[in-house]
């Protein structure tokens, strides 16, 4: 097969900083992979671990979580907690045996579009070699 | 030692005198040694109460069901119920207080050390019996005494109590209104997290065939949900139960409401919901073990629960249960909380 593998990308984005970025890294025309799927969440701590599961579930060869630097949260502590969780659901998913580079977090200022292209772009160089994800998603029946 | 005569007077006493509307504690069962739970509302039957090997129930689940049956009736508690709590079971109780779900006031807490010792395993202690049933277990030091039609069996605690026991550093309930045996807190009779640390030196793809193995083998009969006091919220997420379905609803809105987890036990779904689980449990799980012992199939459904437990423990300094003022895992956070995986 000569076409090289695209994976499906589902990117949680906080609507402060990281959604902000992906938005410059569009207006300053930086070339990036076209294989994320952006969600908009209001914080990376509204991101329930069951949204990354779900996402996993429902076919998703990669989940990455973006939001505010730490300390820059507009809700003061979200990003905080969000940290926390987002660390309890990878070593969950690494756990069982599911491969690290499928789940991927990052902090993204509103005013670092270069540093999204280049998250999405080394995402989806780290996934291609893995091939599509077929573990934890759902088998449907034909 | 505790002597099961100062667990049956306390009982008495206490609803004799009319301090307490129930006591729960245990009881002996109708299926061969094993306990029950036991509800007594009259002084006489404090008699009935019993405390050996076989008491392995986590009783604050029933604390959490009177508690949602008061609600169903629209009642305030009029009396505290006493509960018999081991060291795990009291924990639990320290849980359920953090979350609000009753008052401290409304709980007396019959605390019971596990001292030495804790639980039978009955998986362990099958093939040694050579076949037979045991009708009584009873302490007796270090070792448990079984009786089989054979006649009596010594075996020593530790080669047929329950892993969770073995593992277990603080078999003493720290929270607690009377208290009987002698705290113990600290004895290492295995390593913390052993079976934990056994399978975690395997290789990713070693843990993915052992999962896919056993994610494959859940019925979804939500026995480990049904069994555990922390599932207590009215509505689960993996059930979806919660969309009103009325005349006026049409075929597009029934389509597309939302379905985090289907009900067919695919192993997608199951490691959904078993994920979804240990997730909901992080950091509130106790490790009392019902749900791996009321597992039809098996289903090593503690080492997960262990897994996010050892996390919190390493990596945030978290302790479930250890006091009723104390932070939940995560709501919580700490500026020294691990972030090198972030990019």
């Amino acid at each position: 097969m000569s076409e090289q593998y695209e994976p499906k990308i589902v990117a949680f984005l906080c609507k402060w900083c990281s959604s902000a970025g992906s938005d410059l890294a569009g207006v300053s025309r930086i070339q990036y992979p076209a294989n994320a799927t952006p969600i908009t969440v209001p914080c990376t701590g509204a991101i329930s671990p069951m949204y990354i599961l779900s996402a996993f579930n429902k076919g998703a060869d990669g989940v990455l979580v973006s939001g505010c630097h730490i300390g820059d949260c507009h809700y003061i502590e979200g990003n905080y907690l969000a940290r926390r969780k987002m660390h309890l659901t990878m070593e969950l998913l690494k756990f069982i045996g599911v491969e690290p580079d499928r789940f991927r977090m990052s902090w993204v200022s509103a005013a670092e579009g270069a540093k999204f292209a280049q998250v999405v772009t080394d995402f989806v160089n780290d996934l291609q070699p893995l091939g599509p994800q077929d573990k934890l998603k759902k088998a449907v029946s034909t | 030692m505790i002597n099961i005569q100062d667990i049956r007077d306390t009982a008495r006493d206490m609803l004799a005198k009319g301090e307490v509307r129930a006591v729960i504690g245990y009881r002996r069962g109708s299926r061969g040694m094993l306990a029950e739970p036991a509800f007594i509302t009259s002084p006489e039957q404090a008699d009935e109460l019993v405390w050996d090997p076989t008491c392995f129930h986590n009783l604050s689940l029933y604390l959490v069901e009177d508690r949602k049956f008061l609600a169903h009736l629209k009642k305030n508690s009029d009396a505290p119920i006493a509960v018999v709590a081991k060291g795990c079971d009291a924990r639990s109780i320290v849980v359920l207080l953090q979350e609000h779900y009753f008052k401290r006031e409304d709980v007396y807490i019959i605390g019971v050390s596990c001292e030495g010792s804790g639980v039978v395993d009955e998986r362990k202690l099958a093939p040694l019996l050579n076949g037979f049933q045991a009708s009584n277990a009873v302490f007796a030091g270090d070792d448990f005494v079984f009786t089989t039609a054979q006649g009596e069996k010594r075996l020593p605690a530790r080669e047929v109590m329950a892993d969770r026991c073995l593992e277990c550093r603080i078999p003493f309930p720290k929270e607690h209104n009377v208290v009987f045996g002698e705290d113990k807190t600290g004895r290492e009779l295995a390593a913390p997290f052993a079976a934990l640390t056994r399978f975690e030196a395997q290789g990713a793809g070693e843990r993915w065939n052992f999962w896919s193995h056993h994610f494959d083998r859940c019925i979804r009969c939500f026995a480990c949900r049904s069994v555990c006091p922390m599932c207590y919220c009215d509505e689960c997420v993996v059930d979806s139960i919660t969309f009103p379905v009325t005349p006026a609803t049409t075929a597009e809105e029934k389509a597309n409401r939302i379905r985090w987890i289907e009900r067919s036990a695919t192993r997608s779904e199951n490691i959904t919901y078993l994920m979804t689980r240990a997730m909901h449990l992080a950091g509130r799980c106790t490790d009392c073990g019902e749900c791996e012992r009321a597992c039809p199939v098996n289903v090593p459904i503690r080492l997960l629960n262990n897994k996010m437990e050892r996390e919190a423990r390493e990596k945030f300094g978290f302790e479930p249960g250890a006091s009723i003022g104390g932070p939940s895992l995560v709501a919580s956070f700490l500026d020294s909380d691990p972030g090198d995986f972030i990019r």
